[in-house]
């Protein structure tokens, strides 16, 4: 994948692929992500995505819709995804909302989405 | 025709500190970034702010969605008994809903990639939420949310 | 023949305390000194602010009624004007003090304690509506955040009744939580709320349940135990075998 079609700039590590979003999300951006890690799983044989989103200040219903929908693709795909790194107003917001982020291990940190990757 | 609706389709734009048309993409995100600058301005907390910008953002994505072009209009408060406080309107002339109690059932969508979270999301964000909508002639939403005392 | 005026009002005021007789000689000068506007402002806001709070409206009130008795010339209105816009004063004053307490009454009502490493304790206290709930919530995870909590342990015991908004707080409170990647144990249910919250419906299986504040910080030690041993074993892992070079098995849960 070009360098010009990634919205989020992402790091692997042996076999996971990091992902840490330090842009605003917005629909486009987020259906544009959404394409990007599917075909880096793809290219790259990755088996566990981490999202790291402390920069993301408003994860709104279709965000959070269109991050859903790219774990349960990326499970489909023989890969789990992590998100960490939820800022306490986003998770509030969620909360309130009744929105779940399902099909997601949530961790603390990436230290921590590190160990939920790992874990035997 | 419903009075309630004609009179929020025609409120005066000078009343407001911003507005915003909504009939690009772009537009969804410009409309959150105000909203969470006038809610700053007003002294809510960050959980506050952010709720209040999540609220806007899914009403701005309904006119994008389903009515464009429309428009999100904000004002502050500062002087409401309950505390000061922030009102965004959201106005069109697109379809209209046709069940306004179906649109705030959780999980009630007719859009495909989407939860079905918007309406009823924002009135669980907002201290208070009124819609008026009529097939044919438009939507109008009021959406309030107060500062909190602690 | 002013300074006459103010002795003989004064007198007749029978001023109940020395401290109240000063604010009267303060006051009077400028009041019947026949000074209008700013000046008259100036001259008499302290010392009817200090007999408003002394006396309250009422004493003071009488005791004015009889000072424009005896004074012709005062300038009546704008003593009214003046006296309204202080009483505002010190109603928005006492709005404020209640505020602050209010504030003060909320946070010492949810105390958010450390009680061992990477563990936090929310003892809940009195009843729950919207606005305490909102802050409480705000507070907590504002602290799990910067502590790096693991778990949270919330105790109801204090808590009267949990009615379905109260319960929707909390289900609120712990999912944010929890978004947070950290883990929430609930303690101190009576079984009286238990059967309340079954009947409405509110349903805790997100969380944890313990019996009490013991088996809470038993299990929560557990929790974190646990998650240091998974830690170490891939610390240990990586050491031996690095997953690059690693072939399959390991990862095999998805």
């Amino acid at each position: 994948m070009g360098f010009k079609e990634k919205v989020v700039p992402t790091i692997r590590i042996s076999d996971s692929l990091l992902v840490p979003i330090q842009i605003d999300l917005d629909d486009k951006t987020v259906e544009q992500l959404q394409a990007q890690l599917l075909a880096e799983i793809q290219e790259h044989r990755v088996r566990a995505v981490i999202l790291d989103v402390r920069m993301v200040e408003v994860i709104d219903s279709y965000i959070s819709y269109t991050l859903t929908e790219t774990a349960a693709m990326a499970h489909l795909m023989g890969c789990r995804t992590v998100i960490c790194g939820i800022q306490p107003p986003v998770a509030l917001t969620l909360a309130q909302m009744g929105i779940e982020l399902q099909g997601f291990l949530v961790a603390r940190d990436l230290e921590h989405a590190i160990g939920m990757v790992y874990s035997p | 025709m419903d009075g309630k609706l004609r009179e929020l389709l025609d409120i005066s734009e000078n009343d407001f500190d911003v507005v915003v048309r909504i009939s690009r993409e772009e537009d969804i995100a410009i409309a959150r970034q105000m909203a969470k600058q006038l809610a700053q301005e007003l002294g809510f907390s960050l959980a506050d702010v952010t709720k209040v910008a999540t609220a806007v953002s899914e009403l701005a994505r309904n006119i994008y969605r389903y009515a464009k072009p429309g428009k999100i209009m904000i004002r502050k408060r500062p002087e409401e008994s309950g505390g000061p406080a922030i009102q965004v309107v959201a106005a069109d002339r697109g379809p209209g809903i046709e069940s306004v109690d179906r649109v705030l059932t959780k999980g009630y969508t007719t859009h495909e990639r989407s939860l079905g979270i918007g309406l009823s999301g924002i009135r669980r964000l907002m201290d208070f939420c009124e819609i008026a909508s009529e097939v044919g002639t438009g939507t109008a939403v009021v959406v309030e949310k107060r500062r909190r005392k602690f | 023949m002013d300074n006459n005026l103010v002795e003989m009002l004064v007198e007749e005021l029978e001023a109940g305390s020395k401290q109240e007789e000063k604010l009267w000689r303060n006051l009077l000068p400028g009041v019947v000194s026949g000074a209008t506007g700013n000046n008259l402002r100036e001259a008499i806001r302290e010392p009817l602010f200090g007999l408003l709070q002394e006396l309250g409206e009422t004493a003071l009130g009488a005791k004015l009624k009889l000072v424009i008795e005896r004074t012709p010339t005062i300038p009546a209105a704008e003593l009214l004007s003046l006296i309204l816009e202080l009483c505002g004063e010190l109603r928005h004053d006492s709005e404020q003090a209640v505020r602050e307490l209010e504030r003060m009454l909320s946070e010492l009502a949810t105390p958010i304690i450390r009680i061992w490493r990477e563990i936090l304790l929310v003892p809940l206290i009195g009843g729950l509506d919207s606005d305490r709930a909102q802050g409480m919530a705000e507070r907590l995870l504002d602290r799990v955040s910067a502590t790096r909590a693991k778990v949270v342990v919330v105790d109801v015991t204090g808590v009267p009744t949990i009615d379905t908004a109260a319960g929707g707080f909390l289900i609120e409170t712990f999912s944010a939580v929890k978004l947070l990647g950290t883990e929430v144990i609930l303690t101190g249910l009576k079984p009286e709320i238990a059967h309340t919250l079954v009947k409405l419906g509110v349903d805790f299986r997100m969380v944890a349940i313990a019996r009490d504040l013991e088996d809470a910080l038993r299990q929560a030690i557990a929790m974190i135990e646990e998650d240091r041993s998974r830690q170490r074993k891939i610390v240990w892992a990586r050491g031996s075998n690095f997953p690059d070079e690693a072939e399959g098995g390991e990862h095999n849960g998805i």
